[in-house]
């Protein structure tokens, strides 16, 4: 499964974003197949969710190149005009799923997982309702459809995030640390339709601090320290013998509990 | 526990829990009841209400001509069938309401009949304020076409007053139809001054920004009069009437401060609603009017009904433009010298009829803000 060329939907070449003075990334070069599974690993503040953002524009980079799936995602400066040719093209065929889950409060689940097809892939409102019941299922929540994202739990909240992602039939779906703002009892429901995803082969980038799900699930996992990505390995190879010594140093203080 | 247990525990939590709250009760209570006998026994005894009674068509419509009162009817059947239609959206129309509409319409008739004056119109304009009511409670179709409606009525409001011309609305109606269009006006275009305000268009940003900043910080009636004296001049090839200027100086005013409540609201969306839009491919404009603005007009409610309820109370400044609202009215008719002495009757009423219709508002209002918060917790 892993990195044939032709068959890259995320090439990130060189990347290097600043806030402001402070460097981000440093020289970032990445690859990712189609069908593959990357979890991204690093101390906070490393920038990892700031890598992962970037490829589906939410940031911007300041020099390098980043394609997914073909088309070259806009530097800072070619953004400073306003929207950019293309770039809604893009987010629409990349899913992403937030740490807050961000589901908008005012709609139902029903009508958040509906206002993507309908608004942006013109479907209409029968078909994309029908499909959302479907998704909604898939993620155990069919019966939750006419609630407000309010009256769910956590774990629930994100599973409607993931639905709406999907809904949008996406190539490749980002996760930004999906489990992180969960309580501890619903961190596996949610884990649960991340790995059925992995399992039919969608391709997904996925920050995460759960080791176990990272191991059991990824191709590839990648270690980012400071800015940089220091470590590419298999899962096995890294977990079992991490080559850097910050990787080893991060695993020993993350695994130990 | 029995009814009279229950009522001594009431008193006691309620009114003497401590030597405190004893004291103070027993201060606030025998003034309260001392004033409210003072004011009964003037009420009943002492005043002369037939004042209200032979004055109250210039009350309530100032100059608008006598044969042409139906228009008014028709306009007021309107707007209180808009009032249903916003009722029905926050209070379902029930069993209760029901009853409440045929006593109403009973007591209105009874009124009617007493004083003569006020006819079977009157309870034409309550019964179609229930009919809509209840229409709206079980049409989804209405509900959600309200902000359509309300424009839609105020259009036709519009222009069924205006074969009287507009030179001649006055008293309460001219209060009302000012509010009804400041308030529908200010809304959408204080949206747009919010948004403007924000965007990535320095040259508009700093068009907006400035608008807003200088009418928060000039007094209303000099807007107002400013509007009314300059408009002539820089448009003489559109002699507007005065009215029509005067609402022109209330919108422009008061859609600055809904700007600014509004930009309260759009700035309390947390940034992950628009980052998820965004990242659902959404345009800019879907993002704005479906994810966003809904969510910044639930935060702005509050600040936009203070709002206008300030234009409704402020209407009376039109005065300076010639104008006879409501409290000029009342005004007018002790500048007779026929009800010399009347001062009293007169402002108690005035008192009164503006404390319901505010009161009308503001209730109304709570029960939309109860409404919106629902499943909108977080």
């Amino acid at each position: 499964m892993t990195e044939s060329q032709g068959q890259a939907i995320v090439r990130i070449k060189d990347l290097n974003k600043f806030y402001g003075s402070f460097h981000v990334l440093k020289d970032v070069d990445l690859e990712v197949a189609r069908g593959e599974v990357l979890v991204v690993v690093g101390a906070s503040g490393s920038g990892k969710s700031t890598l992962i953002r970037c490829v589906n524009g939410l940031e911007e980079y300041q020099s390098g190149n980043l394609e997914v799936d073909g088309f070259r995602m806009p530097r800072a400066e070619e953004r400073e005009f306003g929207e950019v040719k293309g770039l809604r093209d893009i987010r629409r065929g990349v899913g992403m799923v937030f740490q807050q889950f961000n589901l908008f409060p005012h709609l139902s689940v029903l009508h958040n997982v509906t206002l993507g097809p309908i608004r942006v892939r013109g479907k209409s409102r029968d078909e994309a309702e029908a499909q959302a019941m479907q998704l909604l299922d898939r993620v155990g929540l069919r019966d939750q459809a006419l609630k407000y994202p309010g009256a769910l739990s956590g774990g629930q909240q994100q599973r409607v995030a993931i639905a709406r992602s999907l809904a949008m039939e996406p190539h490749l779906m980002l996760f930004d640390e999906p489990t992180s703002a969960l309580d501890p009892e619903m961190v596996g429901e949610v884990l649960d339709v991340m790995r059925e995803l992995a399992r039919e082969g969608m391709t997904m980038m996925i920050v995460t601090h759960e080791m176990g799900f990272a191991r059991e699930v990824s191709d590839r996992v990648i270690y980012v320290d400071q800015g940089r990505i220091t470590e590419t390995s298999k899962p096995d190879a890294f977990f079992d013998n991490p080559q850097n010594e910050r990787t080893r140093a991060f695993l020993s203080r993350v695994l130990k509990h | 526990m029995t009814t009279f247990a229950k009522s001594l525990r009431w008193l006691h939590v309620n009114l003497f829990a401590k030597p405190f709250d004893t004291g103070l009760t027993l201060i606030v209570l025998p003034l309260l009841a001392w004033v409210l006998w003072g004011f009964l026994d003037w009420a009943i005894m002492l005043a002369d209400w037939s004042v209200v009674l032979s004055s109250i068509k210039v009350l309530m419509t100032g100059l608008f001509p006598v044969e042409k009162l139906w228009l008014v009817w028709i306009a007021l059947c309107l707007i209180a069938g808009l009032t249903g239609l916003a009722s029905s959206t926050t209070m379902p129309f029930g069993r209760n309401a029901l009853l409440a509409a045929l006593a109403l319409v009973a007591l209105s008739l009874i009124a009617a009949a007493w004083f003569d004056t006020i006819s079977a119109q009157t309870a034409l304009v309550v019964a179609s304020f229930f009919a809509v009511w209840a229409a709206g409670s079980r049409s989804e179709t209405l509900r959600a076409n309200l902000t359509g409606i309300a424009f839609g009525v105020l259009i036709t409001v519009l222009l069924v007053l205006s074969p009287a011309g507009p030179s001649t609305w006055g008293g309460l109606l001219l209060s009302i139809v000012l509010t009804l269009t400041a308030a529908l006006l200010t809304i959408p275009l204080g949206v747009l001054l919010a948004f403007g305000r924000q965007s990535r268009i320095a040259s508009l940003r700093a068009l907006c920004t400035g608008y807003i900043e200088v009418m928060r910080s000039v007094p209303l009636i000099l807007v107002v009069y400013c509007i009314w004296v300059a408009f002539p001049l820089v448009a003489p090839q559109f002699p507007l009437p005065d009215v029509v200027r005067g609402l022109i100086g209330f919108t422009l005013f008061y859609s600055a401060y809904a700007a600014e409540f509004i930009r309260s609201g759009l700035q309390s969306v947390a940034k992950g609603q628009t980052e998820a839009a965004e990242s659902l491919g959404l345009s800019d404009m879907d993002t704005k009017r479906i994810v966003i603005l809904p969510q910044a007009l639930r935060v702005a409610v509050p600040g936009l009904v203070g709002n206008i309820l300030d234009i409704f109370n402020y209407a009376p400044l039109v005065f300076i433009i010639g104008l006879t609202d409501f409290l000029r009215a009342g005004q007018m008719i002790l500048a007779n010298p026929e009800n010399s002495g009347r001062t009293y009757e007169i402002y108690v009423f005035l008192f009164l009829v503006y404390f319901a219709v505010g009161s009308v508002i503001t209730f109304q209002a709570r029960r939309l803000e109860r409404k919106l918060a629902q499943g909108a917790r977080k």
